[in-house]
């Protein structure tokens, strides 16, 4: 056919049919008015239109479609018709015939019609078949099925979707199709036959298009995804190999200085974290009653809430302290939760340094803070209280060594020489007086020499000074076990002996006295070694300053007043006093230390070759102690008595609440005493000057009887 | 160096993991996300090296807070550290947004059943998981 005159045909087709469109507008309009003005009229009129109308409506419906289609995909059909071009017509052909009655044949056209130039390939093929069925004039729609089926592969387009698509473009065809939707009563006496099976089609193309479009998303997916999860994994691997390092990398890491002072720091943090007692996560309202309040604690209901002596904390360390001694004990005045221990040798490990010092944390009781070593038996030692790293003690082979917090090593980071300038023998005591910026170490051997060293300068002592016993004594020699020193005066301090006796020392000559032991004053009382002595602290409104606890062998404590070295200067020339103690403290064991509590006046601890630790309180009783208490043993630890004995005790000194107390299990036991026996908060005035009464007692006493006795005598 | 040389540096690390209540210990390298070492953790790893493996606490069910992975409810030591690794990663960044010289020293995730403490240094991180009480 020849497609110029088509084309004309089909223009001239438009033109009727626009002149039709305005004439259905009109009238759709004019419906609408007469619906507007009467509703129920409308209805009537609305289902049954003239059937003239009718069907040239919808003549002019396929006509308009067809032209439509045609005209709006001219563009498409010239570029595919080399492909499909000659096939695809014959469709168009049918579609465009003059109207007939047949409307059955033509609407197959019309779809078939509108699906060709969305797809050429398979839809001329479709409409190949429905030329040949329409050819023939028969009413079989079978074919059909392979219309809407073979497009499967290509674009599948439905009928319907594609029809309105192929128009919507078009303004007037909306309208049109909704107004001959209500009254297409004739196309569906043979839509009716369809349209349930082209809804199924439908239905069926559309589940086939999503599984189409899955399956894409999918191979998509899995092509995409691959590359995506090797680039994780790559990643991954190279950020987290899952490989543990071979035995020589292990080594590496290992041996670095880094790792190992990452480790020590990281493992004491950790430590500190699992040991922290507190759940912060506590719930009281979930209240299981596990928080147990025996606050009676040891000795319940005979003490007194303020006075018990409660055990917190047992510091040991397996591989350290076995079959060591506890030799001195001390906390620190900066850090009051630093404890240090200093420790004997261990017999049965010769190669294993024989001093050692362990440094404890009240935040990390499962092991210690530091660790430092020396070659000989620590006998003593301490924090320097001037500056919160440094610790000096006091060995058997008679140095006097000095470790650092911040040193890495475990080593002491000075020491003196073992040479004739300083100690050839044990030193057991020693202390650091002075003030902040002038201070020194004072050390005291047991052959009588006492040293004072500089802090930054131990290569040789700047004071040598040997103790020699006066003139009553038979030997010269005397062999003190400690040494202590006022709070007021450092030039001053006593000695206590082996034989019992102490002694006043000057560190120089003053007038009237030369340097060394005072011949003037002696204070005798104990009949064996005296173990420690202590002074007052006297941080207080009374000064009492002058009271001195010496701790002896001879089972027992005894309480002195000294006399000040002024006083002595002036009240006795020449002549040699003999002082006794204040007070006496009788015990049923050996009485190893005893130290007044830093904060309260009348309070002080002791510890015994029995293992008990005591708190008296002079203002209380002086008869027996406030509260006695032993430390709990040790799981595992041998049970033999002799082991129970404790050599030494400290006072926590900046509140005075806790007490430390070690032997010789190795075991060092914190104690924290009631709020009546230590702590700052409820001290009172009355209290020291109570204690000041009481010894004034003790000594009107003591006077009256050596008066008596010295009638008697004569 | 040998085996004991190596076993003594290692030593404190090892105490921790046999502390009653802890049930795992983690030692990495920060850069590399290696394991150094570990203990209560499983690996899936076949050619773990075992020298890096530390005894694990023995704990006695009855005295601590047996909160799960007792036998067989091991975690994954490649798992926990690359989760750590991220959770490091990714609290640096907070510290480091607050403040540009801030550092990450110490993190402590506390969970209902156990508690994690996380120590990072610029090259290591060490992780110890404990029990703590039900919370």
């Amino acid at each position: 056919m020849d497609p110029a005159a088509r084309r004309e045909a089909i223009l001239a087709k438009k033109e009727k049919l626009a002149e039709l469109k305005r004439t259905r507008a009109l009238r759709q309009q004019e419906l609408q008015n007469s619906r507007q003005a009467s509703g129920e009229h409308a209805d009537l009129i609305q289902p049954t239109p003239n059937r003239a109308a009718r069907q040239r409506d919808i003549d002019d419906i396929l006509t308009s479609v067809l032209g439509e289609s045609r005209s709006s995909s001219v563009g498409p059909r010239e570029t595919a018709s080399p492909r499909g071009g000659s096939r695809s017509r014959p469709g168009s052909v049918v579609s465009s015939r003059p109207f007939s009655d047949d409307r059955l044949v033509s609407t197959p056209r019309l779809s078939s019609g509108s699906d060709e130039p969305q797809s050429q390939a398979g839809a001329s093929v479709q409409s190949e078949s429905t030329y040949v069925a329409s050819g023939t004039q028969t009413l079989s729609v079978a074919p059909l099925h392979t219309v809407y089926e073979d497009p499967g592969d290509a674009a599948p387009a439905p009928e319907i979707v594609t029809y309105s698509k192929a128009v919507q473009t078009v303004d007037d065809w909306e309208p049109q199709r909704r107004h001959n939707e209500p009254d297409s009563d004739d196309e569906d006496w043979l839509g009716d036959g369809r349209s349930p099976r082209r809804r199924r089609q439908k239905d069926r193309l559309e589940q086939i298009r999503q599984e189409l479009r899955k399956e894409i998303e999918e191979e998509v997916k899995s092509a995409v995804k691959p590359a995506d999860e090797a680039a994780a994994d790559a990643k991954q691997l190279e950020r987290f190999p899952a490989r543990t390092l071979s035995t020589d990398e292990l080594e590496a890491v290992s041996g670095s200085r880094d790792f190992q002072d990452f480790i020590d720091q990281s493992t004491k943090v950790i430590e500190r974290a699992l040991d922290e007692q507190y759940d912060l996560l506590i719930d009281y309202t979930q209240g299981k009653g596990d928080l147990d309040e025996d606050d009676e604690g040891y000795g319940a209901g005979r003490v007194k809430k303020g006075r018990r002596v409660k055990e917190v904390a047992q510091y040991w360390d397996e591989r350290w302290s076995k079959k060591r001694m506890i030799s001195d004990l001390g906390f620190s005045p900066k850090y009051p939760e630093l404890l240090l221990a200093a420790y004997t040798k261990n017999p049965s490990a010769p190669h294993d340094p024989s001093g050692l010092l362990q440094i404890w944390n009240a935040h990390m009781p499962s092991r210690p803070e530091y660790t430092f070593h020396a070659s000989s038996d620590i006998l003593t030692a301490k924090f320097s209280p001037f500056h919160p790293s440094i610790i000096v003690g006091g060995c058997y082979s008679g140095q006097v060594l000095l470790w650092d917090t911040r040193s890495k090593s475990t080593a002491p980071v000075q020491k003196t020489p073992l040479t004739g300038a300083g100690h050839t023998h044990p030193i057991y005591s020693l202390d650091i007086v002075g003030t902040q910026n002038a201070n020194n170490i004072i050390s005291c051997s047991t052959d009588g020499v006492v040293c004072s060293w500089s802090i930054d300068m131990l290569a040789q002592p700047q004071e040598y000074l040997e103790l020699l016993a006066p003139s009553p004594s038979k030997t010269e020699d005397i062999a003190p076990l400690c040494i202590a020193f006022p709070q007021a005066d450092p030039t001053y301090f006593l000695a206590g002996t082996e034989e019992g006796t102490v002694y006043a020392c000057h560190r120089y000559e003053r007038a009237g006295a030369k340097a060394g032991v005072d011949a003037r004053v002696r204070y005798t009382g104990h009949a064996a070694p005296v173990m420690s002595l202590d002074f007052h602290p006297a941080r207080g409104p009374v000064d009492l300053g002058d009271l001195v606890l010496s701790a002896s062998m001879d089972w027992s404590v005894k309480l002195w007043r000294v006399r000040p070295p002024a006083a002595l200067g002036t009240a006795v020339t020449g002549g040699n006093s003999v002082q006794g103690p204040v007070m006496e403290f009788p015990r049923e064991d050996l009485v190893f230390d005893a130290k007044w509590s830093p904060v309260r006046p009348g309070v002080f601890a002791a510890v015994d070759g029995a293992g008990t630790l005591e708190v008296w309180d002079v203002n209380v009783d002086i008869e027996v102690p406030v509260a006695s208490v032993k430390p709990s043993e040790r799981a595992g630890g041998s049970a033999a008595w002799l082991k129970r004995s404790l050599n030494r005790c400290a006072w926590e000194r900046n509140e005075g609440k806790k007490i430390a107390v070690g032997g010789l299990d190795g075991v060092v036991t914190v104690f924290e005493v009631g709020s009546e026996l230590g702590g700052t908060e409820t001290s009172k005035v009355e209290e020291w000057t109570q204690v000041k009464k009481v010894i004034g007692r003790a000594e009107a006493q003591i006077g009256a009887r050596a008066a008596v006795n010295g009638r008697s005598g004569l | 160096m040998g085996d004991s040389g190596r076993a003594e540096m290692l030593a404190q690390v090892t105490r921790l993991g046999q502390k009653p209540g802890v049930q795992s210990t983690l030692l990495l390298a920060r850069e590399s996300g290696a394991i150094i070492s570990t203990s209560g953790l499983v690996s899936k790893s076949s050619e773990v090296n075992p020298d890096s493996i530390l005894p694990a606490s023995q704990d006695d069910p009855a005295e601590g807070y047996a909160n799960g992975l007792t036998k067989g409810g091991l975690h994954n030591a490649e798992d926990v550290a690359r989760l750590v690794l991220n959770f490091v990663e990714t609290a640096s960044t907070l510290a480091g947004g607050i403040d540009a010289e801030e550092e990450v020293k110490l993190l402590r995730v506390r969970t209902k059943k156990n508690e994690l403490v996380i120590v990072p240094s610029a090259k290591y991180i060490l992780v110890a998981i404990h029990d703590t009480p039900p919370a």
